[in-house]
């Protein structure tokens, strides 16, 4: 909205009276202090910034999102929970835990919680770690043996184990050599056999392949409902079927 | 020319040129009633088969042939056609300009190299033979700069050979003598610039560092090998195969001769009781020689007074996690040798530290590699052929409890089902 401007004619009326200062009648000065009503074109103003766009740009303030400290310093945990919550990395994974993809701090090892430094690994980070016993300090001594749980607990086997025979050779008799065919060079610098002689393989190998009867629909039926059989259970899982 | 022959020119190529082909063989067989006999059968004049040499082969036409009769040409076509047209003169003298004249160049700062070596040489032994009271900070000082002489005298040694192309071309054909400063300063660049850094790697990835040993950097090249298979480090490797005792590579890159030890350490036996690992000893063997040229170490051919633990196949129960086997090559002091019956007594298997061995005897870990082992369908047989008891044990993992409380049941029925309401149950 542009509101007209009062303060120029006020200005100029003033101005006015100062210039003609010979009036004596102060009835006439009054009348020479005529403001004069704004002119047929008004004078508009733009501000720089309005009621709407100073509510657009406030500050933003969304609900908590409940970050922090979800387990204190020497609370037991077991593998899986969370620790920590953050944006960002305030607080690094230690020993025995792990960072999730949003930064979030969770213990991979069941034991008790410990926040700590380590200026050795690096001078300002800290660290979230997890510990077996309640008063064992963070950080470990450098290059110290690690220290690790089995969580495994040893079971007798239902069925004992199938031992195979077989017999040892020590490793000063090497097997004989397999004979190898000569390789020629082929076409496209493959080292191969002749196509020839792939061709003559089964021949070689004795293949006995009744002969074809093209009458004879009992054999095929038979030999493609082996087929089918035996192609059934090598059906792909997540193959779906074809309508 | 001589005049001679210029002037028997014209006779000679007209005697060449003018042979009538009505004077050959075929055309003077006169008329005969009879039929063709043996004896008279026409020939064709037979060429000689040309013999290829598989070194300087080019045509397609001859490489086929020689591929046919079961020779195969040496090389790839160029290095071929190359020996072919050089006319088989030796590396060093093919004639191109560029080439000699860097040769010339290395050879002149060759002689300069050689010329420092002796004068090096001198130097150390003038100082050597002087008294340390005569040298500007008396015997500490006198040692000081005599290290550091010989370091500098070493450094020349290979200054002088590195840039021989003939050396370089012998090394990287495995042909060279690792008596020689100059091949094992190439073997250890060659070492560091990638197997080093793998080894390094697995170390730091299997964590060898804090639970075997607290510090190490390998100076030498360690590989491992079950019979044929030769295996990477950090390698699974199926307990039939590792049944047997391993073979050993081992490359060390400074001069001289020395005794080492042997130790395969399996890092990861679970011990149920104590919900803990331990380490055991598989392998332990003493006074083995070792020199840049005496690399192959086979366990198996090592002399009896050698081994202190003979070995004890790796295995793995059902259900632990894999077992970290870890090979390492200790050096022993100069001229110290163990006892390995001695050590065979006083070294247990179960529980072994490596750490608290190589202090007692004073080894020092010059290289090591590592394998993998889990429980596979040949474990079972291996632990009862080595009589070692335990296949038919399984662990399984061991329930965690969740800290949450248990959820109270649900429905009308749980809600119900008290002594409260047993009128309604009736």
């Amino acid at each position: 909205m542009l509101l007209p401007r009062l303060q120029p004619p006020l200005r100029a009326a003033i101005c006015s009276i100062g210039r003609s200062s010979q009036q004596p009648c102060i009835n006439e000065a009054f009348a020479a202090l005529n403001i004069r009503a704004a002119s047929p074109t008004l004078t508009f103003v733009r501000h720089a910034s309005h009621a709407q766009q100073g509510a657009v740009n406030k500050a933003k303030d969304g609900p908590g999102k409940r970050l922090g400290a979800k387990k204190s310093g020497e609370q037991y945990v077991i593998p899986g929970n969370i620790i920590f919550r953050q944006r960002g990395t305030l607080w690094f994974p230690g020993e025995n835990c792990g960072m999730g993809r949003d930064h979030t701090i969770y213990a991979t090892e069941s034991g008790y919680v410990k926040y700590y430094k380590d200026p050795e690994k690096h001078p300002k980070r800290q660290y979230i770690g997890v510990v077996f016993e309640r008063d064992q300090v963070l950080p470990l001594p450098r290059n110290s043996v690690r220290r690790r749980k089995l969580n495994m607990l040893a079971t007798q086997m239902e069925v004992p184990p199938t031992i195979e025979e077989i017999e040892v050779k020590s490793d000063l008799v090497l097997k004989p050599k397999k004979e190898r065919k000569v390789l020629q060079l082929r076409p496209g610098y493959m080292y191969r056999e002749a196509n020839w002689e792939i061709g003559r393989a089964a021949e070689r190998a004795k293949v006995k392949v009744k002969e074809f009867k093209p009458r004879d629909r009992w054999t095929a039926w038979r030999k493609a409902w082996a087929r089918k059989l035996v192609n059934k259970d090598k059906r792909i899982v997540g193959q779906r079927k074809k309508k | 020319m001589a005049v001679c022959h210029k002037a028997a020119r014209p006779l000679a190529r007209c005697m060449q040129t003018s042979q009538p082909p009505c004077f050959s063989a075929r055309s003077i067989r006169q008329f005969t009633t009879t039929s063709r006999r043996d004896g008279e059968v026409a020939t064709v004049p037979e060429t000689e088969p040309i013999v290829y040499d598989p070194a300087t082969v080019t045509s397609r036409k001859g490489e086929k042939a020689l591929m046919k009769s079961g020779v195969m040409p040496i090389g790839s076509r160029r290095r071929r056609a190359a020996l072919k047209s050089s006319g088989n003169l030796p590396f060093e003298q093919l004639p191109y300009q560029c080439f000699q004249e860097a040769l010339k160049i290395f050879r002149t700062d060759r002689e300069e190299k050689l010329k420092q070596i002796q004068t090096e040489r001198l130097r150390i032994s003038n100082l050597e033979a002087q008294d340390a009271s005569n040298v500007k900070g008396g015997e500490v000082q006198k040692q000081r700069r005599l290290v550091s002489m010989r370091s500098h005298l070493e450094y020349l040694k290979i200054q002088a050979d590195i840039n021989d192309p003939l050396i370089k071309k012998r090394f990287e054909d495995g042909e060279g003598d690792m008596n020689k400063p100059i091949y094992r300063y190439m073997a250890e660049k060659q070492w560091r610039k990638y197997q080093q850094l793998l080894i390094a790697q697995r170390i730091d990835q299997f964590n060898i560092v804090p639970d075997v040993l607290p510090h190490f950097e390998p100076t030498a090249d360690v590989r491992l090998a079950f019979k044929q298979r030769s295996v990477q480090h950090g390698e699974y490797v199926d307990s039939r195969v590792s049944e047997v005792p391993l073979r050993l590579k081992v490359q060390v890159f400074d001069k001289g001769e020395r005794l080492v030890s042997i130790v395969v350490i399996d890092s990861d036996v679970p011990v149920s009781e104590e919900d803990n690992f331990t380490s055991r000893c598989h392998f332990l063997a003493t006074n083995i020689p070792l020199s840049p040229t005496i690399t192959s170490i086979p366990i198996s051919q090592l002399p009896k007074e050698s081994i202190a633990l003979p070995w004890m196949p790796p295995f793995a129960q059902k259900g632990s996690p894999y077992h970290r086997y870890s090979v390492f090559v200790l050096q022993q002091q100069p001229g110290e040798t163990l006892d390995a019956a001695q050590l065979k007594e006083a070294v247990q298997r179960d529980g072994f530290r490596l750490r608290s061995f190589k202090d007692k005897y004073k080894l020092d870990p010059i290289g090591m590699s590592i394998f993998r082992s889990t429980w596979d369908e040949g474990t079972a047989g291996v632990m009862q052929r080595a009589g070692i008891e335990g296949a038919d044990i399984e662990f399984k993992r061991k329930r965690v409890e969740a800290l949450k409380p248990k959820q109270k049941a649900r429905g009308w029925e749980a809600r119900h089902s008290s002594a409260k309401y047993r009128q309604l149950w009736r």
